[in-house]
């Protein structure tokens, strides 16, 4: 029992020490988690819990679809830690893009792979309204909710007021639901504990994190560079970046990322500058202000979240790559040459080794929280 | 977190009070002009403002960051806001990524742009 406790106290040191004060620093970057909740000043039923209430039941809500068919949760699926496990999502038709996970969502600055919105509410509000997802309108989503008693009790009982016009009432719809998806955060993970370990000097607790997953790390904040862009205890940057994945979607039709999105964003009266935003002193929209466009947004996407990243498959925009040996491998082959010459000189090949390569995934796997923590409630429709 | 702060400068010269209230600030010098700042904390990805003066007191002034080993500049361009006494405030920056930017004062007076830089580098 001794020896077995000397042992691993001997390797507690000999880990602690393995890491630089600058590493340590890098590590500390990525925590801690989970973060404190903050309202979202733009949306007013921000972690309003009836809000929360009635965003759940909407987003598992088929009647907000033009054919009664399809729900927010036809792609976001609680148990594939809210994606489709799909390389691009399909629900009235099949769309360019990969399904991006609701985990964390709250954490972001830009909404979509394009950043094409500004805020989660405004955001929830463009598969709704897509040919091509749920296809409905707000004629449609308001008329549901004026005619359904429960949600309409719900909705007077969240915004208190009675129902204004049509669009108003997809506005709040979208505030609901963002304040239903507010609330769906990824659980602590072996790396969490590690971290706070290592911050704390605590070497048992340091000892405890495979060997492998240690090594990935390092190469994580090493030699692949990757904390430029997958900064802090998200792991992302909340930015748009040209990673090598052709942006092809078929023949003779390509999809311009972030280069359509800051237009689209700039165009939406639905953004953190109009009318809708509940924010009168706009705190929010200062990205929103100052974006600018450039050529070399054109086949940029967002850098996304590494929290649960295992549960996430297909990878990337466009779910092109399978495995996450898939995407270590892209990024230690990537070939500068499919990168925008005018673009950013960020990537090159990392050239990994193949244990490197299983250790770099193993880091990445041990950013899980096991998932599946989330249950869906039942819902009595006695709302008086 | 500023790990090092590294002055560009033209030249010494212009030796005049410059200054701004509110606490600790940077200084800048070229031969013509002098630039006293102060930033809100730099995280990457997080957007800050710059309070600023210029002395003398310029016809224009333009603030822009750059990271020259990544061949980019910010995702955002910045407004500047006159305070009046040569004072001013730049909002609506933003440092994506974590490594070296070049951050930048172009000021222009007489007919001619001075430009003041210093390197910042952000883990």
């Amino acid at each position: 029992m001794r020896r077995g406790l000397l042992f691993l106290l001997f390797a507690a040191a000999q880990a602690a020490q393995a890491f630089t004060d600058a590493e340590i620093r890098a590590v500390a970057s990525h925590g801690p988690w989970p973060p404190a909740f903050k309202p979202d000043p733009s949306n007013r039923v921000s972690g309003n819990k009836q809000a929360i209430e009635l965003g759940e039941r909407l987003f598992f809500e088929r009647r907000l679809s033009v054919n009664g068919e399809h729900s927010c949760s036809r792609c976001h699926l609680p148990e594939r830690n809210w994606t489709d496990g799909e390389a691009r999502a399909r629900a009235l038709a099949l769309v360019d893009r990969n399904t991006p996970s609701l985990a964390n969502v709250r954490l972001q600055r830009w909404f979509g792979w394009d950043g094409a919105h500004d805020s989660l509410w405004s955001q929830s509000m463009r598969p709704i309204l897509d040919a091509r997802e749920l296809g409905s309108s707000a004629a449609q989503v308001a008329k549901l909710v004026r005619e359904d008693a429960d949600l309409t009790c719900r909705y007077r009982k969240v915004f208190g007021a009675p129902l204004p016009d049509d669009e108003k009432v997809l506005v709040d719809v979208a505030k609901a639901l963002a304040a239903f998806q507010e609330t769906l955060m990824s659980g602590r993970t072996a790396f969490d504990e590690f971290r706070d370990a290592l911050v704390k000097g605590d070497k048992a607790g340091i000892a405890k994190y495979p060997e492998p997953a240690r090594q990935g790390l390092r190469i994580f904040i090493g030699k692949g560079s990757c904390n430029t862009c997958h900064v802090g205890p998200a792991f992302t940057n909340g930015e748009f970046h040209d990673t090598g994945i052709p942006f092809f979607v078929e023949p003779g039709r390509v999809d311009p990322g972030r280069h359509e999105g800051i237009k689209k964003l700039l165009a939406s009266r639905y953004n953190l500058l109009g009318q809708y935003s509940d924010d009168p002193q706009r705190s929010g929209a200062i990205g929103t202000k100052h974006v600018v466009l450039e050529h070399r947004n054109f086949g940029e996407f967002k850098t996304p979240s590494l929290r649960n990243l295992a549960l996430t498959a297909p990878y990337m925009h466009n779910g092109r790559l399978a495995t996450l040996r898939d995407v270590v491998n892209h990024y230690s082959n990537i070939s500068p040459d499919r990168l925008h010459s005018d673009g950013e000189a960020i990537l090159k090949p990392l050239k990994l080794t193949e244990q490197e390569t299983r250790d770099l995934v193993a880091f990445l796997e041990s950013l899980q929280d096991g998932g599946g923590n989330y249950r869906r409630k039942a819902f009595a429709g006695d709302c008086r | 977190m500023i790990r090092g702060l590294a002055l560009a400068l033209a030249a010494a010269g212009a030796a005049q009070a410059c200054e701004l209230p509110g606490g600790p600030a940077q200084k800048l010098e070229s031969a013509a002009h002098t630039v006293v700042y102060r930033t809100q904390p730099l995280r990457v990805g997080e957007h800050f403002a710059v309070d600023f003066a210029v002395c003398p007191a310029p016809e224009a002034v333009k603030v822009d960051a750059w990271m020259p080993d990544h061949r980019h500049g910010m995702n955002y361009k910045p407004t500047i806001a006159e305070l009046g006494g040569g004072r001013y405030r730049a909002e609506g920056l933003m440092f994506h990524m974590a490594g070296r930017w070049e951050f930048a004062f172009e000021v222009r007076a007489g007919g001619k742009t001075e430009r003041l830089a210093h390197s910042v580098r952000l883990e």
